[in-house]
């Protein structure tokens, strides 16, 4: 009786490990296909062929090819995030400075996965979704690191007082996924930076508080 | 995109046989046209497939081949139609514009009640147009330029009344304008505001983009 409640629990234990397996080759193979096809070349099916699964098995843990792609940049932007967190209360400075600086962190980190980095704003329209897909727009990491940034832009007297941070803090997000169509064209990453600056400079200069 | 068979070209055929045979093909053409419409509204892009549209028209999928390459060819001629309707109906809007402001926010308008009515197929476009392989074509499409165009002939207007300065850096502040605009398809479109609500974001968006090149 005893062995056999062991038996049935190290076999539970067995199937977990295996569905974390299967997840985790699902999330490199997509991670993989993304990067090469984007997002509209990219079919579950060649997910599950590359992660070596049945497409079956990638139902039971996935809803939708946007939720795959979501893990994928939850998993890859933890540690740029955990980075950040520590780096941005030390930045001093114009409140112009500390959004360049972030910024630019975040266009270095995703100009090395260019393609998938595309993926993850064209995801963005894919109304197919299911509501477990976190694509670009959605980031609640980057709005809330951009909020905090622009209250404090308020309070130092960089930023109009009657400005809504949300909604520059969406211009700026607009600026930054423009930024990566650059990308297409290979562009490198300091020429996307020098262009991310200027739109900066330009979406801060109009928010400014008026003298 | 016009094919013509060997055929045609050759064929020393009665001046109203070619007629009636490029009538039939145009039906044909305007047919698969609507179906297609139809499905990449319903399914969107990725969903729809040439053997459903064929279906929908009412013929095979070698019917609509002799009239489109693929799939991709479809959808462009369709948001070609899209784009050059929307071009004329933003200049109009535009036109009785007084100020740099105010037309840009009538520009900005007359896109978001164009498409209030048909956000599949805007989301289909915005999906194909972040693809790296689909976007650049889509994009490079001459009706798509003439956006951007239209945001550069508002500003530079603005710059001949006066209304902004002379170093406005008209091109990157025109691009980041058109971008904002796209950019309340996601935020705000797609997330069901009312089109008062989303005039009073675009206002706020627009006077934040122009601040830093008013004169004075």
């Amino acid at each position: 009786m005893d062995i056999g409640v062991r038996q049935v629990s190290t076999a539970l234990q067995a199937r977990a490990s295996q569905k974390e397996a299967t997840r985790q080759r699902v999330i490199d193979a997509a991670r993989d296909l993304f990067d090469t096809h984007g997002y509209q070349g990219t079919t579950i099916r060649e997910i599950a062929r590359h992660a070596g699964v049945a497409v079956g098995s990638v139902f039971t843990t996935f809803a939708s090819k946007g939720e795959i792609l979501s893990e994928v940049m939850a998993g890859r932007i933890a540690p740029l995030y955990a980075e950040l967190d520590r780096v941005m209360p030390h930045l001093h400075g114009p409140t112009v400075d500390r959004l360049r600086t972030m910024f630019a962190i975040h266009v270095q980190f995703e100009a090395r996965h260019v393609r998938l980095f595309l993926s993850h704003i064209s995801a963005a329209y894919d109304w197919t979704h299911s509501p477990g897909a976190r694509p670009y727009g959605r980031n609640e990491r980057l709005k809330s690191i951009l909020r905090q940034c622009l209250v404090k832009g308020i309070e130092d007297g960089d930023i109009r007082p009657d400005a809504d941070p949300a909604e520059i803090g969406e211009l700026l997000m607009a600026a930054y996924a423009w930024t990566f169509r650059l990308a297409i064209n290979e562009a490198d990453a300091p020429s996307m930076i020098a262009v991310m600056d200027r739109q900066i400079g330009l979406i801060v200069e109009g928010a400014a508080a008026r003298s | 995109m016009k094919h013509i068979s060997p055929n045609q070209v050759s064929a020393e055929a009665p001046v109203r046989a070619p007629t009636r045979r490029a009538l039939a093909k145009q039906q044909t053409r305007l047919k698969v046209l609507a179906a297609a419409r139809r499905l990449f509204s319903e399914q969107g892009y990725e969903g729809a497939t040439i053997r459903d549209i064929a279906a929908a028209a009412g013929m095979s999928t070698g019917a609509v081949f002799a009239n489109f390459t693929d799939k991709s060819d479809l959808f462009r001629e369709i948001m070609t139609d899209d784009m050059e309707a929307l071009a004329v109906a933003m200049r109009d809007a535009a036109e009785r514009a007084r100020t740099v402001e105010d037309g840009l926010l009538k520009v900005f308008m007359a896109g978001y009640t164009f498409y209030k009515t048909r956000l599949q197929l805007a989301r289909a476009a915005f999906s194909v147009s972040w693809d790296a392989d689909g976007g650049p074509t889509l994009r490079g499409l001459s009706s798509s330029q003439a956006f951007q165009e239209l945001f550069v002939e508002q500003l530079t207007a603005g710059v001949e009344r006066g209304e902004l300065s002379q170093e406005s850096e008209i091109k990157l502040r025109s691009q980041m304008l058109f971008d904002a605009y796209l950019a309340n398809f996601p935020q705000a479109i797609f997330e069901g505001w009312s089109l008062d609500a989303l005039q009073a974001r675009a206002r706020d968006q627009i006077r934040i983009l122009l601040a830093g090149a008013r004169r004075g």
